[in-house]
């Protein structure tokens, strides 16, 4: 590599301006993103209820991936515990709504009570490095549904069940749909902001290299705290319209409100799709929750241990997730003019070293 | 009180046992393996059906589980794990995960949900000293559970393979280049703190029920009783073990909490630790 | 207090800034027991140029990260423009103007050259937008010579592209004193030459510098004054030419096979060798310092 940045000092060619090609990232990203929603915003226009289900819970954990990419993706800490504010939006609203407290006041303040919640969590659990920070998030999580079906919040053993909403069930369907769908249109808006700003800079400093970015300058410990906060925000509204769209669900347990499943597959999208990229989770959401829902119909009996095999196979042959596969597949660090084929075979060669220098 | 306390000190030793491969795994190569659960589930299939259907002793069971496990965990570690060794602890976080999901999601597809155990005619023995019930077979456990807590300090300061894990664990490219196959050693490693877990999982088939769903809570019990131990020694497991035996045990005496909060008290007691001493109570931040 | 004593030159001073930039005062750092560096005391002038040499394990190393910030002190006080800076954690210190290099370079590997300097100029650099951060950072990339490189990925670098990165970023940050740390370890001759060259323009355009190097000869040059640590405690402090010859430091410090070399060399030259007729003994001499 070294050998060829030394050819190329003479081509150091016009385009040494490069901020207009940073400028085509992130546009491209956006525009990509807001296509790929749009499309989906048409999927209530074919009537089919089943396949409009499926479409909303894609959507829902578009939002979620895109809230875990935040903490995960953009600063880098192993969050495993981000089902938490997904839980306390849901019984946030439910708790509400059970005491005839209007849908949006609850949807208002799930993200504030979220908020809060990783707000004082993080203080604490952000010293933590590492695996202990992940187990920590992790057993909060876990902590808090067990607390809820103890303690029977909202109804025994917190098992959740709520008047629908007082309109026609395809409509309300609908309008849950579009929900979700402006909820990951707004965090898509959010996280390209993001990508422009100190506080974007600051949490990618602190994921490639916390001692460094510190060293900078960088209150790494209030970036991590505000990002946590940040994670929060946009799960804890997805999960108050989980709430009210499922209208029954238990704390724990498979598809409760605190399985952390959710959070494996929150962090599952994000990896698959890239992590730390604009479009990342949306592309990792869509795939990954297509694949899930299309197992668990086509081969119930195997959908568990295929998802575990797909877990493995991102894991090992996908690990900075599609975007950024993309992305270096086209990349011409050496700068050098050369035809798109031989770029992109150069591209395969170092993705290939990239993922074998993971191994041993 | 006494009952308590008797229950308290024989979970305490079975907890360790738990903790114990988790641990090695854990300190030497930086895995936190997510499917320590499933393997300790896995253990207590092989026990179970070596003495249903081998008629196998279940102590003896208990070794063959070791054996099973051990191979499969060295399969892991060889062919899955060591790619992604040197990536970030997220990576090999989730492929743990994973990795739990298959394992305890054939189980289930193989076994079924339902509960097992194995009945032996002397599984119900028990003595009772000052009022308090104390069950053979568990006492028996227990015993099993120190011994191979020590075996395992044993094997790591006293044999050249002992001595070759720890050092790949504290210096990974200077032990390559004296000589020590890293995958290998790897795999070894992984492969021994699996066995342990399938010595757990043959432990866990004479005195309690098992089930794949279960998988999830002992690999949860694994890390809280090493994070509440620490990573420095064996003997660190078994003190964590005990600490997270206590917790269960007592905590739901306390007033306002009751039963039905292992988890949460579990996870209490370990943010706790975790934010007043980072390293775990006893345990350093490396293994030695 | 001690430093004074050991600020022996002083000639070109400016005379306009009494207060020193930076300052350790009795600065001890101990791990579980063990001193890395104990009792150091020094003073830097505004302007000028401080190295810092000692063996693998003099607590150099240990010296910048207490500076920066990133470890604290058991004992002492450090301060900066004689404000005591000793609590303050590491990004505090690097936004008032102390920037740091790295002795095991610490690129952001997954941005590139760019991006990694513009972090900080964005964080440090009293920068109000992201556009004058990038401009910041063309500059600072363009001086250091890594202009052309821009594009690649932080681990896609020579080792001495790594390090004139760690010296664009710190750079960025708009500093009054640079910390470097081993910035020409693993240097080939002729990019030594390039780093002591930029070193001396950082330092031309008014920033502090103090300068750790394992290799005596690197820092002569370029430092106006050499400060010489061993088992972390400070054993000389002078002009560069006065440490060099100081039989304390060539037989306690360098030691012996350079002594032997050094002596050979001079008694070919026939020149008089009294170095191997006085065998101060350091760690007293050193012990006695440290009373003080």
């Amino acid at each position: 590599m070294a050998r060829q940045t030394a050819n190329r000092e003479p081509v150091a060619d016009a385009d040494a301006a490069p901020a207009p090609r940073e400028n085509r990232e992130w546009q491209w990203s956006l525009g990509i993103g807001v296509v790929i929603l749009a499309l989906i915003g048409t999927v209530p226009l074919l009537g089919d209820q089943s396949v409009l289900s499926l479409w909303t819970f894609i959507l829902m954990y578009c939002v979620l991936a895109q809230g875990w990419n935040f903490i995960g993706g953009f600063a880098g800490r192993a969050a495993f515990g981000n089902v938490a504010f997904f839980g306390i939006g849901a019984y946030t609203v439910s708790l509400l709504l059970l005491q005839n407290k209007p849908f949006w006041l609850g949807l208002t303040l799930a993200p504030i009570i979220a908020g809060l919640f990783a707000f004082l969590l993080g203080l604490p659990v952000l010293r933590l490095r590492g695996h202990y920070f992940a187990i920590a998030t992790l057993g909060i999580a876990e902590a808090l549904g067990e607390i809820v079906q103890a303690k029977n919040i909202g109804a025994p053993a917190g098992e959740i069940s709520l008047t629908p909403p007082d309109l026609n069930f395809k409509v309300s369907n609908a309008l849950f749909f579009y929900g979700f769908l402006v909820l990951s249109l707004l965090t898509l808006l959010g996280t390209t902001w993001l990508t422009r700003t100190r506080f974007g800079y600051a949490l990618v400093a602190i994921r490639e290299n916390e001692q460094a970015a510190e060293s900078l300058g960088i209150a790494t410990y209030w970036y991590k705290v505000s990002a946590f906060v940040f994670s929060a925000v946009p799960t804890a509204i997805a999960g108050g319209l989980f709430a009210y769209w499922q209208l029954s669900f238990d704390p724990v347990g498979e598809g409760g409100a605190f399985d952390v499943t959710i959070s494996v597959a929150m962090i599952l999208m994000t990896f698959a799709g890239g992590a730390g990229t604009i479009v990342g989770p949306i592309l990792g959401a869509i795939i990954i929750e297509y694949l899930d829902q299309y197992t668990s119909i086509a081969f119930p009996t195997f959908h568990g241990p295929l998802l575990g095999l797909l877990i493995i196979l991102v894991t090992i042959f996908l690990p900075q997730g599609l975007v950024r596969l993309i992305q270096e597949l086209q990349r011409n660090p050496a700068g050098v003019k050369q035809s798109y084929p031989m770029r992109v075979k150069q591209g395969v060669r170092r993705v290939t070293r990239f993922i074998l220098s993971n191994g041993i | 009180m006494a009952q308590y306390v008797v229950d308290w000190i024989l979970l305490g030793c079975f907890y360790a046992a738990i903790g114990l491969g988790f641990s090695l795994i854990w300190g030497i190569m930086n895995i936190v393996n997510l499917a320590q659960g499933s393997l300790v589930i896995l253990g207590a299939y092989v026990a179970y059906w070596s003495y249903t259907l081998l008629h196998l002793n279940p102590f003896l069971g208990i070794l063959v589980a070791m054996v099973v496990v051990f191979c499969i965990g060295y399969a892991i570690q060889y062919v899955i794990i060591n790619r992604v060794i040197r990536a970030p602890i997220l990576v090999t976080f989730m492929l743990t995960f994973g990795l739990d999901l298959l394992i305890s999601n054939v189980l289930q597809a193989v076994f079924t949900g339902g509960y097992r155990a194995i009945n032996t005619p002397y599984s119900g023995a028990a003595v009772n000293v000052l009022g308090a019930h104390i069950p053979l077979l568990n006492v028996a456990v227990a015993a099993i559970a120190v011994a191979l807590t020590a075996l395992l300090s044993l094997f790591l300061s006293r044999t050249r393979l002992g001595n070759a894990i720890l050092a790949v664990g504290m210096d990974r490219e200077a032990s390559q280049l004296m000589g020590i196959g890293i995958a290998n050693t790897y795999a070894l490693t992984f492969g021994i703190g699996a066995a342990l877990a399938g010595a757990a999982g043959g432990m866990l088939a004479m005195t309690l029920q098992f089930s794949p769903i279960f998988t999830g809570q002992y690999t949860l019990f694994a890390f809280v009783i090493v994070a509440l131990g620490g990573l420095g020694t064996p003997w660190a497991a078994l003190a964590g073990g005990m600490i997270f035996a206590f917790a269960e045990v007592f905590g739901p005496l306390l007033p306002g909490v009751g039963f039905g909060l292992d988890t949460a008290i579990a996870f209490a007691v370990l943010v706790l630790v975790l934010i007043l001493r980072p390293n775990g109570l006893l345990g350093k931040p490396f293994y030695s | 207090m001690s430093h004074a004593s050991s600020y022996p030159m002083a000639s070109n001073a400016t005379g306009e800034s009494q207060v020193p930039i930076l300052e350790l005062e009795h600065v001890t750092k101990r791990f579980g027991g063990l001193p890395a560096v104990e009792g150091l005391s020094f003073a830097m002038r505004r302007g000028e140029v401080l190295g810092m040499i000692g063996p693998n394990g003099a607590g150099k190393s240990t010296a910048i990260s207490l500076i920066g910030g990133a470890l604290a002190p058991t004992e002492g006080v450090v301060r900066f423009q004689g404000r005591p800076i000793t609590r303050l954690s590491p990004h505090q210190r690097a936004q008032l103007g102390i920037a740091r290099t790295f002795q095991v370079t610490q690129p952001f590997t997954q941005l590139d050259i760019r991006d990694n300097v513009i972090v900080g100029a964005l964080f440090g650099g009293h920068v109000r937008s992201r556009k004058e951060a990038a401009q910041r950072a063309d500059a600072v990339l363009e001086r250091v010579g890594l202009a052309g490189k821009a594009h690649l990925k932080g681990d896609e670098l020579t080792v001495a592209d790594r390090k004139r990165l760690e010296m664009a970023r710190a750079l960025a940050t708009h500093p009054e004193v640079l910390l470097l740390d081993e910035v020409m370890a693993g240097l080939t001759p002729r990019e030594v030459g390039n780093a002591v060259e930029l070193i001396r323009e950082i330092n031309q355009s008014g920033v502090t510098v103090l300068i750790v190097e394992h290799v005596m000869q690197a820092i002569t040059g370029v430092s106006d004054r050499i400060l010489v640590l061993h088992h972390g405690r400070k054993i000389a402090e002078d002009a560069p030419d006065a440490v060099l010859s100081d039989p304390k430091v060539v037989e306690a410090y360098l030691g012996e096979r350079y002594a032997r070399q050094r002596a050979a060399e001079q008694s070919r030259r026939a020149l008089e060798g009294h170095e191997n007729a006085t065998q101060p003994s350091a760690p007293d001499d050193i012990a006695k310092d440290s009373q003080i």
